[in-house]
């Protein structure tokens, strides 16, 4: 399990950088298109942020921030994001994830509609691969275990 | 004649105000005493947890904003691209980033300080960084001299800093200063390895430690702070 670490120079470094490590990663997905980058990799370094909050501040103060419940549903939205913006596409007549047919929802050129459409499914990917690795290292911190199966087996015997 | 008729009425109107406004405050008083006397323990504890409350919204909302503003400048600084599109989406990913993270930035900062705080934060940068540099020069001299006069030790001693992150602070500029090495924070006992005699006296004399002090209002500006923090809430009582 991981605990709240006693290293004040740790705890308070981790604090400061936490938001600014956010917002990078948010610059890497919006950017993607135009920079290296992209959905997968602002994902992981989102999800990097969540994990040295947890490793920083302890498994109960991460739960609270994020906990199982939201990085499941997130995961499952990012996905929902995707898939969405693809079958919009079938949809709309075109194949899957073919962005140019948004145009006629956008009313804007093809070609911004493909710069939008893109952008649309990175920021899924983004909160899809987040979500998933900060649950796996959560998976791993706790060993499984999640407090209300511990009730539970209290409770049973 | 018309304007000494004015003159009168309005006089007569503000006795009227006066007299008004005189009733009004017994009235408010008289009520005031007779809630205070029968009004039970629950209920002011409940009207103390709401004040507390409203204090700390305002307070979240406060570093809400600050840490809004400190990322969307980052966010400029990377982007470099200023269109409307690219801007709107800073905005909309600062806003989802400060509501997340609201609390991480700015967690034990007092109310007031921070604008003085940057002020004397870039008054004191020079002086960080002439030490720095004569420190640089020493170490040089330490080892290029054919004997190497190294001589090892570590300090320990108690520092008058109370916040955790003048601490962090204090402790990441004596690392940054060669020579000098934070081990350890344990309670607020610092333990320092210094190379040699000479950078363990100069930071024995405690220099670092109070401008530290001065940047983050600690030590002997706190009880300033307290008085004027204690100032705010008594005029609103009054």
């Amino acid at each position: 399990m991981t605990r709240l670490t006693d290293d004040i120079i740790i705890r308070a470094v981790a604090r400061i950088m936490i938001p600014f490590i956010q917002i990078y990663a948010l610059y890497v997905i919006m950017h993607g298109h135009h920079s290296p980058g992209g959905g997968f990799q602002g994902g992981v370094i989102l999800g990097a942020s969540f994990i040295l909050y947890l490793i920083t501040h302890g498994l109960e103060e991460a739960r609270a921030r994020m906990s199982e419940l939201k990085a499941g549903i997130f995961s499952a939205s990012g996905l929902l994001i995707y898939s969405g913006i693809g079958l919009l596409c079938l949809i709309l007549g075109s194949n899957f994830l073919d962005y140019g047919r948004l145009s006629l929802i956008l009313k804007v050129i093809p070609a911004q509609a493909r710069s939008l459409g893109i952008l649309g499914v990175e920021i899924g990917v983004g909160i899809t691969v987040m979500a998933v690795m900060f649950s796996i290292f959560f998976d791993i911190s706790t060993g499984g275990i999640i407090p209300e199966d511990e009730e539970i087996k209290e409770e049973n015997g | 004649m018309e304007v000494t008729v004015l003159i009168q009425t309005a006089d007569k109107a503000f006795e009227i105000l006066e007299k008004a406004r005189n009733e009004a405050r017994e009235l408010l008083y008289s009520s005031a005493k007779i809630a205070s006397e029968t009004k039970s323990l629950e209920a002011k504890r409940a009207e103390q947890a709401f004040l507390s409350g409203a204090q700390h919204t305002k307070l979240a909302i406060r570093n809400y904003t600050l840490t809004f503003f400190m990322l969307f400048a980052f966010w400029v600084l990377l982007s470099g691209r200023l269109d409307l599109f690219h801007l709107t989406l800073g905005v909309l990913s600062c806003l989802l980033i400060s509501y997340l993270s609201y609390d991480l930035l700015f967690a034990n900062v007092r109310i007031g300080d921070i604008r003085i705080m940057f002020k004397r934060f870039f008054a004191a940068a020079p002086w960080f960084l002439s030490q720095i540099f004569t420190a640089n020069l020493h170490v040089a001299y330490l080892a290029l001299s054919p004997k190497m006069p190294i001589d090892p030790s570590i300090l320990r001693f108690n520092t008058k800093l109370e916040s955790d992150i003048s601490w962090v602070a204090l402790a990441n500029s004596i690392t940054l200063t060669p020579g000098t090495i934070t081990i350890d924070i344990r309670d607020g006992e610092f333990f320092v390895h210094a190379i040699d005699k000479k950078v363990a006296s100069d930071l024995d004399t405690g220099e670092m430690e109070d401008k530290i002090a001065h940047v983050f209002m600690e030590a002997d500006h706190i009880y300033i702070q307290d008085i004027l923090d204690v100032s705010r809430i008594f005029g609103e009582l009054k």
